[in-house]
């Protein structure tokens, strides 16, 4: 036979969700055929690769199976391919087995099943980077000799040990195990007898046909194959696999007693979520600081490089200033997204949800909405990416739709530069700034409630979750997934925020006036223009046009707004005490103050409901799969976010206040 | 062929969400819209399974793995005494 012709036909099997495929791709590359079973609408995936010693084989990835006694379609040309049984299919030379490591004893059935078949079997020890993860530690030279054939290590993700797969499927292929267990002399009869009758029936698999006859006979004899193959499993479990020791699972049981209790549960809960938002405000402060300072030294940088024009304003005051606007954040995003890992990574995050699953379901979603809500309030988008991990369709539906109400990070600039404007003293500001994040939270939750049964039929939501063991944080993976979001958002700030800084800095800039006083400037921009045909819209919320024009560049991004009133205001000052001071000091026309504690409120109400970030539309669009949803969210919330100021401002009025 | 200890049996069976707590179960059965799910994550049958507490949301043990599930998900696995 030469080498490149095809030597053997294998079979892949395994349990689904064993990570099959993701081996298929990872073994036969880009040579792959897709085609459809004979008599049945199920793909049929087949391809080829190479061994280290040239030979050239087939790959067939058979559908995933929990065991040969199938209980669907997929299940049925599985155990038809192994048995003879499927039309238009010869039978393998070798069954490679996928078995996922983290769930070996679920798995192990399968693969018992296989071998009984009489085939000879390879098999992949998949997600071993998980398991050792989760401290289980594995013996693949025990295994195989409990088994009688190759148990070899791999990560099909990472394609670790994928080389010395292909070494085990050395051809010639091994003998078969064979059955590895004996049954009492009269079942063994039967299976000879029946093994005779497949063959002189035609069975192009006659052990295989013949056993599976036998066991199919009666539930007597079934229950005995089983019993004795789960016998088998246990012993071999006990050889080749340690768990995680039993201190570190008594560890975990007592950790639990308290971090499930519903009293102390959600002390601990509450303690550690309030010292994980306090440490996110605290620590960014010092390098947002920084961030500042080189945007300010930038700019002023530019400034002296490049003679004044509008080159140097569209630097300064649209990309520098845009960006660094968003930029600023990084360290918060950082830190949230660090924490969340954290308590992930240590096995915690898993008993929050199961906690938050009471309130959740009062909200008509479940435990798993938790997490997703959780990052909202640094950022929508990966917030509305996590609610990937909610198995039920409206449940997420339901969760992307109202998940921008949780405040993001980048509404907390306004928040701070209006909130002081309302309250004085450190403890009635905070107090506003938690009222604010509640307010927020608490409409996401009945607006779910409201929601949820309007988006169609659906079942009660459910619940199902594995709590791993608590672990020491898995350092270089925490590192790794604040590092790939910190990289998202800074690309995020250098592609969209930078598009949008510079359409605003048009808007802003452009058509010129001769005057020199930049409010004035403003006021004759497109911008400006927009401001004053907005000024009765926004009027009935106590606002300005200068706000009005500040508040449609911020749906570009909420973080606008205040460069924009910095700009309206002619402050050149973006330092919260300084514009403050000019704000407070600021008039309307009949010379009334404009900033009244009544105005900050319908303010924040409506920052607090609006949508204004086009990045989380476009997100929604992609996880929705429809601009119906998405468009739905911006001009639902933004109506709700103005009638909801409206009200405040309106009924504040009525009752006397200003 | 259904023998007089095959009855008793499944006369024995019961669901998750009946079992007692603290003792050992094998699981017969796993029927219902959510069964994938529940095998997906470890409940499949003829795995021993431990149930830890009650509640809405009850805790269960499968291989020594901590498994958390609704009610709802715990009426669709049928168990018997291991």
């Amino acid at each position: 036979m030469s080498k490149s012709s095809l030597e053997a036909r294998i079979a892949l099997v395994g349990n689904p969700n064993a990570g099959k495929t993701t081996l298929f791709n990872a073994l036969t590359g880009q040579n792959q055929k897709v085609g459809n079973y004979v008599g049945a609408t199920i793909s049929r995936k087949s391809g080829t690769f190479f061994t280290p010693h040239g030979h050239k084989f087939e790959l067939i990835d058979l559908p995933g199976s929990y065991s040969l006694e199938p209980n669907s379609p997929d299940e049925q040309i599985t155990r038809g391919v192994l048995i003879g049984d499927q039309d238009g299919e010869e039978t393998p030379d070798l069954v490679l087995c996928v078995l996922d490591a983290t769930n070996l004893e679920r798995h192990l059935y399968l693969l018992l099943q296989v071998i009984d078949l009489g085939y000879p079997v390879v098999v992949a020890l998949n997600k071993i980077d998980s398991a050792e993860g989760q401290g289980l530690r594995l013996d693949p030279t025990a295994l195989s000799e409990d088994f009688g054939v190759p148990f070899v290590p791999i990560s099909a993700i990472t394609s670790r040990g994928l080389t010395d797969l292909k070494q085990a499927l050395r051809h010639p292929f091994p003998a078969p195990p064979g059955r590895l267990w004996k049954g009492p002399a009269e079942l063994e009869e039967a299976i000879e007898k029946s093994i005779s009758l497949s063959a002189s029936n035609g069975a192009s698999n006659p052990a295989a046909h013949g056993l599976m006859n036998v066991a199919q006979s009666g539930s007597k004899i079934a229950d005995f194959i089983q019993k004795t193959r789960f016998e088998h499993i246990h012993r071999a479990v006990e050889a080749g696999l340690q768990r995680p020791d039993e201190a570190a699972l008594a560890l975990t049981d007592r950790i639990d007693a308290h971090a499930l209790h519903p009293v102390r549960g959600w002390f601990i809960f509450t303690t550690l979520m309030l010292a994980v938002f306090w440490s996110i405000f605290k620590f960014a402060e010092v390098p947002m600081g920084w961030i500042e300072q080189g945007q300010a030294s930038l700019q002023g940088l530019i400034t002296k490089l490049i003679g004044e024009g509008d080159f140097q304003s569209l630097l300064v005051d649209g990309v520098i200033a845009g960006v660094g606007g968003v930029l600023i954040f990084l360290p918060q995003i950082v830190l949230l997204f660090f924490f969340i890992s954290l308590l992930e990574s240590s096995g915690y995050m898993a008993r929050a949800a199961f906690l938050m699953d009471g309130i959740m379901n009062k909200a008509g979603l479940s435990g798993k909405s938790f997490l997703p809500l959780l990052s909202g309030y640094a950022c929508a988008i990966p917030g509305v990416m996590a609610t990937r991990t909610i198995p039920n369709a409206k449940e997420r539906l339901a969760t992307i739709l109202i998940l921008p109400w949780t405040s993001c990070s980048a509404r907390l600039p306004v928040y701070t530069l209006i909130v002081p404007l309302i309250f004085a003293g450190a403890l009635a500001q905070s107090l506003a700034l938690f009222g604010i994040y509640a307010l927020g939270t608490l409409t996401a939750l009945i607006a779910a409630r409201v929601l949820k049964p309007r988006l169609g039929k659906t079942e009660a939501p459910q619940f199902l979750l594995e709590l791993p063991p608590y672990q020491k944080p898995q350092w270089d993976h925490v590192l790794r997934q604040v590092g790939e979001r910190a990289f998202a958002f800074v690309k995020k700030a250098g592609t969209v925020i930078l598009g949008l800084s510079i359409i605003l800095w048009f808007l802003n800039t452009y058509p010129k006036s001769d005057s020199e006083d930049p409010a004035v400037q403003q006021e004759q921009s497109f911008n400006g223009q927009i401001g004053q045909l907005l000024e009765p819209v926004v009027s009935p919320l106590g606002w300005d046009n200068r706000m009005g024009t500040a508040m449609i560049a911020s749906f570009a991004a909420r973080e606008v707004f205040r460069s924009s009133l910095a700009i309206s205001y002619a402050t050149d000052e973006e330092d919260g005490e300084a514009m403050r001071d000019k704000l407070s000091a600021s008039k309307r026309g009949d010379g009334s103050t404009l900033y009244t504690p009544l105005v900050g409120i319908s303010i924040i109400i409506f920052f607090i409901y609006a949508l204004q970030c086009l990045p989380t539309t476009v997100v929604v669009k992609r996880e929705t799969g429809s601009w119906k949803w998405a468009l739905g969210q911006l001009v639902g919330m933004t109506l709700f976010a103005y009638l909801a100021a409206l009200l405040v401002y309106q009924v504040g009025r009525s009752l006397g206040y200003s | 062929m259904p023998s007089l200890a095959t009855d008793l049996k499944l006369d024995s069976a019961l669901t998750l969400s009946q079992a007692a707590i603290g003792c050992e179960f094998q699981i017969r059965r796993v029927e219902g819209p959510a069964c994938r799910q529940l095998r997906d994550i470890g409940f499949c049958e003829q795995m021993r399974v431990k149930k830890l507490t009650n509640g809405r949301n009850m805790l269960c043990s499968v291989c020594g793995i901590r498994l958390a599930l609704s009610k709802d998900l715990a009426d669709q696995i049928q168990v018997v005494p291991a």
